[in-house]
């Protein structure tokens, strides 16, 4: 990581000019993983990688530089650029810099980073050995396991000064039954910001089981109908839909340019009043948390929306200007080669006061969702497409036939409102989200809730 | 860091990992330099400028091959590389035996395309078009509310190997991109969202007049979209969509996943697998390409071939290590992703047929034109080929484009599409893919399910 005086020197040549904010972003990335198909090690890297992004503000006009070479006349020459190609009114300040503020968002006991990777190959060989002798139609297993740790510093001309460390685990299992010429899977991936005892204690075999177990479930089941139906989405992953149909669209990368939805709707009530929902950085070791943002903010627990009233948005420090706010604590980039932007954290909707039970007996048609894809949103249209893995139908209050092969779509700011029953089996899912500063690591959740009606996406009439 | 620095750094490095005690073993150096600028409200919003480089190593030690990358060049890096690597190669216990190669004939392989046409692009010029282009998208219709994306963006790099069995492959390649996406307010207060791209090596080449009619065409044609009945429709695949369809499914054409039971054309080269108006091939050297490749990531020479060849299986996609478990030669489809190395697709180029996409409108008769297709990353089973997609487009009526359609989805599987189309355009696109680009035209499909709003 840099010095002091090497940083103020970058951003003294970055305010050079007409710039009214600077701010310096270094960061090193370990990583490490393996991967197995059917027994068999495949797969095993290791990367070290580090790069230094500058970005330069004058009011909404931003300019952002970056290199992977972190030396100090290069770095000058990129903000002597950036500096030049800003368009502000009037030169800024610099403040003081202060005090070194070191974070982390997690308790860990074993530092992945320091895990053979031998161990962690018996570790999924435990899966492989599993699933291969679990049953006829279980024909590939594939293992992955992935441990980075990445120190972020960030330093501004207002005197920020940030250092935050984030250790995750990834791990992943997917399991392939096969039956005549039909393939399905089966998969769990958890992630975490905890130790390596995470996995340590991670109950492989049971959750290999429930992969192998989906995988054949689906490989026999039929295609899903088409048509729009009620909809129960099970607790966890469920909560994708939550994230495509809403999160996105309270970001400031949308509402910040009225490209959103839910622009101007503070106050209003824009879902069903069953649900509220939170997006809480500051979860202890779950996989989308962080103690301190790209920004150098701290990170935060945010309500979004109280009984379907519309309480908050994600916002970062551009967003904030063009929204006349101030940031929430929530930029987030996926590494130096992005500007940071709003983006979601720990996003779910919160625990409400039905049993699941009760509502599948509540329910007399529909579609029951136990395993959730990814999805996608236009947030300006409102148009969220997402794929479901594992389904059954409900017929007469009581789960029936598996079907496979469905996509639920519609429009975010409807399905919100058709929320009408919200389960008290709250629970959170590791993921991948992927937008304008790249892809960074999210938690979805939510417990069992039930939409009344919509758009089933699948083959049978 | 310049390319000379880093090839010296390489050889030593080269020199070192044979010391080290790997078997053989090759360094690869990717640099790029990028530059893009974003527009928004009448101003350059944005500008983005950088150079960054990743060195990965990789060393053969008892048939297992280990990787290491790092941005860092400097001696301490090599204890890394070197360290790490022999660690990979240690716990892996991959059955089939993999390759660092060099043909005797090709030992030094050189192609430089960067253009002099790359220096035409700065901050003025893309600042100047990209305002320039705004104004005319909303002057476009007085329904456009805002352009949202607007971003011009342009990169270049070299690519190196060297190794110890005496590979010394350079190739550099460079680009430029526009892409604009704007919103517009349909007459019931509805919102609407379209954009456009555009690639190219020459800022000149651009044609704004063309970009427009057809940006035009894509947003305005939504005005007035609704969902329609679900049922069974003929289905006439628009050029762009075809091309996301078609490369969502892909892996199933090279060989490691076929290989590994993860593709139906697994030991189904040969067979009939499309309908015989249907051909694919690759052209690494396609004249209408921006990007040529005459040889792969692995040193070995590039060819022209059929992969679907009026509907038959002709050939997988090969590198050096499936096309020997296969016994046969590689293909040329060696291609680095990240720092480990895999088949990948250069140029592929659907044969046209001899129809408009007007023509293939009017076969169809009754029907449905999809235009976009959303949720490709999920919505789809890539190996079972089982795909349910939203998506938009148009009705097909007394065989004409009708009205607009929006909130469906179509279900379907890859492999029926494939034996059902009925027509091939002759409206070919070309979008960037794998290490090249796809060229394609519309296709008509005899039958696939949509699921609307039945109360349409």
């Amino acid at each position: 990581m840099f010095n002091d005086s090497d940083v103020q020197r970058i951003l003294e040549q970055a305010m050079s000019t007409t710039a009214d904010f600077a701010e310096v972003f270094q960061e090193v990335t370990e990583s490490k993983s393996v991967g197995l198909l059917n027994g068999e090690v495949i797969r095993a890297s290791t990367g070290f990688d580090s790069g230094t992004g500058i970005r330069l503000l004058a009011g909404t006009n931003s300019v952002y530089v970056y290199s992977s070479d972190n030396d100090i006349e290069v770095l000058l020459k990129l903000a002597k650029e950036a500096a030049a190609a800003i368009k502000g009114n009037e030169k800024g300040k610099i403040e003081a810099l202060k005090e070194l503020c070191s974070t982390t968002k997690a308790t860990v006991q074993i530092d992945p980073m320091t895990v053979a990777k031998s161990d962690m190959v018996d570790f999924l060989r435990k899966s492989s050995d599993f699933a291969l002798n679990y049953d006829p139609l279980i024909t590939q297993v594939a293992g992955g396991l992935a441990s980075t740790c990445r120190t972020a510093r960030v330093i501004n001309t207002r005197g920020v000064n940030t250092e935050d460390t984030t250790r995750r685990i990834r791990l992943s299992v997917e399991t392939i039954a096969t039956k005549d010429n039909e393939k399905q899977s089966g998969r769990v991936a958890p992630g975490t910001m905890r130790g390596y005892e995470f996995i340590n204690e991670y109950p492989i075999i049971d959750k290999t089981k429930e992969a192998c177990d989906t995988a054949i479930r689906m490989v026999n089941a039929g295609y899903a109908p088409s048509a729009k139906m009620p909809v129960i989405l099970c607790n966890g992953f469920g909560g994708v839909i939550f994230h495509e149909a809403c999160g996105h669209a309270l970001e400031a990368t949308a509402v910040g340019i009225k490209a959103s939805y839910f622009n101007d709707k503070l106050g209003e009530q824009i879902a069903s009043s069953v649900v509220s929902a939170r997006d809480n950085a500051r979860i202890d070791g779950e996989w989308g948390s962080y103690a301190t943002d790209d920004e150098g903010n701290t990170s935060s627990d945010l309500l979004l929306i109280e009984n379907g009233i519309l309480k908050n948005y994600l916002v970062d420090e551009l967003g904030a200007r063009r929204m006349n706010c101030k940031p929430t604590g929530c930029a987030r980039r996926q590494d130096y080669s992005y500007a940071p932007t709003s983006r979601m954290s720990n996003t779910y909707i919160c625990k409400g006061e039905s049993d699941p039970k009760d509502i599948i007996a509540a329910t007399e048609y529909g579609l029951y969702c136990t395993n959730m894809g990814g999805g996608s949103v236009d947030t300006s249209t409102g148009d969220f497409n997402f794929a479901v893995n594992e389904a059954y139908m409900i017929r007469n209050g009581k789960i029936a036939e598996p079907v496979r092969g469905a996509t639920l779509i519609g429009k975010g700011q409807e399905i919100l409102k058709n929320i009408d029953m919200v389960g008290n089996d709250l629970e959170l899912a590791a993921g991948m989200c992927g937008s304008v500063s790249g892809g960074v690591p999210v938690t979805v959740g939510q417990p069992t809730i039930r939409v009344s009606s919509i758009l089933v996406g699948g083959r049978e009439s | 860091m310049d390319i000379k620095t880093a090839e010296r750094f390489m050889e030593k490095l080269v020199k070192a990992g044979m010391e080290y005690g790997f078997e053989e073993c090759e360094a690869s150096f990717a640099q790029n330099g990028s530059m893009s600028i974003d527009i928004l409200k009448g101003e350059v919003s944005s500008y983005e400028n950088s150079a960054t480089s990743t060195l990965s190593f990789r060393g053969l030690k008892n048939g297992q091959m280990g990787y290491c990358s790092t941005n860092i060049l400097d001696d301490s890096s090599i204890d890394f590389l070197l360290k790490s690597a022999m660690e990979n190669c240690e716990v892996m216990n991959d059955k089939d035996p993999q390759f660092i190669y060099c043909d005797e004939n090709n030992k030094d392989l050189y192609f430089s395309q960067i253009t002099d046409a790359y220096a035409k692009n700065t901050y003025k010029s893309f600042s100047e078009l990209g305002l320039k282009l705004e104004k005319a998208i909303l002057a476009l219709d007085s329904r456009i509310d805002a352009v949202d994306n607007l971003s011009i963006a342009c990169s270049r790099g070299p690519f190196l190997i060297i190794n110890s069995k005496g590979l010394h492959s350079y190739r550099d390649t460079d680009g430029m991109s526009i892409y604009a996406g704007a919103r517009a307010t349909d007459s019931d207060g509805s919102v609407k969202t379209g954009g456009h791209y555009w690639i190219g090596n020459d800022i000149d080449s651009f044609d704004m007049d063309k970009f427009l009619a057809r940006f035009k065409e894509i947003l305005i044609g939504k005005m007035g979209a609704k969902s329609c009945k679900s049922g069974q429709y003929k289905t006439v695949i628009k050029s762009e969509a075809f091309q996301q369809f078609f490369m969502a499914f892909f892996s199933n054409f090279l060989a490691t996943p076929m290989q590994r039971g993860l593709s139906l054309l697994a030991d189904r080269e040969g067979e009939v697998i499309a309908s015989d108006i249907f051909t694919v091939r690759e052209e690494p050297m396609y004249d209408k390409a921006l990007t040529k490749i005459p040889f792969d990531d692995e040193g070995v020479l590039t060819t022209d071939k059929a992969i679907i060849d009026k509907g038959v299986f002709a050939t997988a996609l090969y590198d050096l290590r499936s096309a020997y478990k296969a016994g046969k030669k590689s293909t040329g489809n060696g291609f680095r992703g990240g720092s480990s190395v895999s088949e990948g697709p250069t140029n592929l180029i659907v044969e046209p047929g001899n129809k408009s996409f007007d023509e293939l409108c009017q076969e169809a008769g009754e029907g449905i034109i999809l235009t976009d297709l959303s949720g490709l990353h999920a919505g789809l089973n890539a190996i079972s080929g089982d795909f349910s997609l939203l998506c938009e487009g148009y009705l097909i009526e007394n065989g004409k484009q009708g009205r607009p359609v929006e909130q469906i989805t179509v279900a379907g599987n890859f492999y029926e599409v494939l034996k059902a189309i009925e027509a091939v355009g002759n409206d070919i696109i070309n979008l960037p893919s794998g290490e090249g680009e796809f060229f394609t035209p519309s296709v008509l499909v005899s039958s696939l399910a949509i699921s609307g709003d039945d109360e349409e």
